[in-house]
């Protein structure tokens, strides 16, 4: 809708000050998009798909040569110009586009899964020319992404769709602390120790939760997947294959608040103590797990517990947009061409990179 | 939403054929093919028994109909490859820039068109070649007209081409073109036999066919002269149901292409 392509049902909006149903060439002129699937003609060289786009946004002879010169040096694609786009790999083709989108110097720049199917490598590229074109030449990007790493990476706001609704719009900061609570992992020497700890820490009004677990299931991501698992088997109805992961939960504050941002509807059978003298471990929920350690450190130490090691898991993006669209994989409808197109990209930004 | 035309567009767009016309030579090469055994096999087999129409030999008879076979082959797909721009390539990027449709659709048409006759020439130069025509200055003066014709025949074909790829939102829907569109335009076009010695209904479904028309004038500028049905001034009859042919589909061309969502 904000690139022109689709009228709003309702309402209108406006980019880079020129409403979108009542300026639609103004709006065009101040952006640029680069689509998820490549738009590029592949028949063409890189030289000439941008040249093409230079004429159709009204580019004077002088000032495309000149842009094309200075974009292709930009995205490094300067000896590969004259080659047709075929031949390129899948982050060329992508670097190609992303300099097509400035051609025209917009002030905002839209890309669409810019690194969908591209390698770890090529990807970091992408986010080192995504991140310079924000900071050094002043152009707004606005990116859609699967990736939450991506968008913790590069983005200062982030907006969540969910059925094509807004469920959370703001900073990555702000969003992971809204989960409330990092998780401190603590390892023991001896299970004896979690004994006398755990008494201690029960009184301690800022830790929101204590486990014990296995020491198998030791570290924190491991433990987040075993809430993971709990919600999604409860929504499925399968809760009842749940317990041989051993967890044990004690709730030390008011168990509805503890779980609010978890939304855990399990079975209270299945956090039963499962009694297992062999638990070496501690998982605590705690807000500022960072500054809160040296505390712990120093209470097990009171204490008599020897600690072995102490970890520390912060929320990610993948936890929060997991608690705020819910957890069932979505199954919108989707039609032959999106899958061929989806298939096609896929295979596209693979099958180059192996041709070089 | 009225958009000036923009010269440039329309340029990059016909630009962008030619070059992609070019530089697929495979795709080249197997058209041109395909209407080379159409006048071979043919041409000499079925000429061989037939001998010809009215004092022209079966091979000279057929070689108008077969360039016509090209030109409308090659300008239709043209025009619906229009469903896969915009599904897939090209056309997103530049409906996303500040033209217009129409200047879009424009470009794509007379880009179609001029890539379909370079097709038709080179048709044009293998038929002469295989002795399908009489060498003197009438000819050569007939076939720069024909050329001409050319443009005037595919421009409405790549139209009908657009409507139908802008109306299309299936890749299958192809194979149903391909048996029920272009097949029968083909056939009923009088490449194969004259209008004036098929039974009546057929005659109908003839004159109903627009590439009927336009092998009519092609025969018309390549061997002076045509049907006897439509007489003496059948050349000038066609030129005219060709031009309106044109602008009616350029026109639903536009319109269909204009209105349709990406």
């Amino acid at each position: 809708m904000l690139a022109t392509l689709l009228n709003p049902t309702n309402g209108t909006a406006t980019v880079n000050g020129h409403d979108i149903l009542a300026e639609p060439d103004a709006v065009r002129r101040s952006i640029g998009y680069v689509f998820q699937d490549t738009t590029l003609d592949l028949e063409l060289t890189g030289k000439e798909n941008l040249d093409f786009h230079g004429r159709l946004y009204d580019l004077d002879r002088k000032t495309r040569q000149q842009r094309t010169k200075e974009l292709l040096e930009l995205v490094k694609l300067t000896d590969r110009a004259d080659s047709l786009v075929k031949t390129y790999s899948g982050g060329m083709k992508r670097r190609l586009e992303i300099a097509r989108g400035l051609l025209h110097h917009p002030a905002v720049l839209f890309l669409d899964e810019p690194t969908l199917g591209l390698d770890t490598q090529t990807r970091r590229s992408i986010w080192d020319h995504i991140l310079h074109l924000n900071q050094e030449k002043n152009v707004t990007v606005i990116l859609t992404t699967h990736y939450t790493e991506e968008a913790d990476f590069l983005c200062r706001r982030i907006l969540i769709i969910d059925f094509g609704k807004i469920v959370a719009l703001d900073t990555p900061e702000n969003l992971k602390a809204k989960l409330e609570g990092d998780i401190v992992t603590l390892m023991f020497k001896q299970s004896t120790a979690i004994e006398k700890l755990h008494p201690i820490l029960e009184k301690q009004k800022w830790i929101r939760q204590i486990k014990v677990v296995n020491s198998k299931n030791n570290n924190a991501t491991m433990s987040r997947m075993i809430q993971k698992m709990q919600i999604m088997s409860s929504n499925f109805g399968m809760g009842a294959q749940i317990p041989h992961i051993n967890t044990e939960t004690i709730n030390v504050n008011n168990s509805k608040e503890v779980n609010r941002n978890l939304k855990n509807e399990t079975p209270s059978e299945n956090l039963e103590f499962k009694g297992d003298k062999n638990s070496k471990c501690l998982n605590l929920l705690v807000d500022n797990g960072g500054h809160r350690i040296p505390e712990i450190v120093k209470l097990a130490d009171e204490a008599n517990a020897f600690l072995e090691s102490v970890e520390l898991h912060k929320p990610t993006l993948d936890d929060v947009f997991l608690s705020v669209t819910g957890r069932n994989i979505r199954e919108e409808e989707g039609n032959i061409v999106d899958m061929m197109r989806r298939h096609r990209i896929i295979q596209q930004a693979r099958g180059r990179q192996v041709r070089g | 939403m009225v958009q000036p035309l923009s010269g440039q567009a329309i340029y990059v767009v016909l630009l962008r054929e030619l070059k992609r016309y070019w530089r697929a030579k495979a795709r080249v090469i197997s058209s041109v093919a395909q209407s080379i055994f159409f006048l071979a096999i043919f041409g000499m087999g079925l000429g061989g028994f037939i001998g010809g129409f009215s004092g022209i030999n079966y091979l000279s008879y057929m070689a108008p109909g077969v360039i016509g076979m090209g030109l409308l082959f090659g300008s239709v797909f043209t025009g619906v490859s229009v469903i896969f721009d915009r599904q897939f390539g090209f056309m997103k990027e530049m409906l996303v820039a500040p033209v217009s449709r129409t200047s879009i659709i424009l470009g794509k048409i007379f880009g179609g068109a001029m890539t379909a006759t370079i097709q038709g020439i080179i048709l044009l130069v293998v038929a002469g070649i295989m002795g399908a025509f009489t060498p003197s200055m009438m000819f050569v003066a007939g076939a720069l007209a024909s050329v001409g014709g050319m443009l005037l025949i595919t421009a409405g074909f790549v139209g009908l081409g657009v409507a139908i790829g802008s109306k299309l939102n299936d890749f299958h829907a192809f194979q149903l073109l391909s048996t029920f569109v272009m097949w029968p335009m083909f056939m009923l076009s009088g490449v194969f036999f004259p209008i004036d010695v098929a039974p009546l209904p057929l005659q109908i479904a003839m004159m109903c066919d627009p590439m009927f028309y336009g092998v009519e004038l092609l025969r018309w500028c390549l061997l002076g002269t045509g049907s006897t049905l439509l007489g003496p001034l059948g050349w000038l009859i066609s030129l005219a149901i060709i031009i309106a042919f044109d602008t009616l589909m350029v026109g639903l061309g536009t319109l269909l292409f204009s209105r349709a969502q990406i």
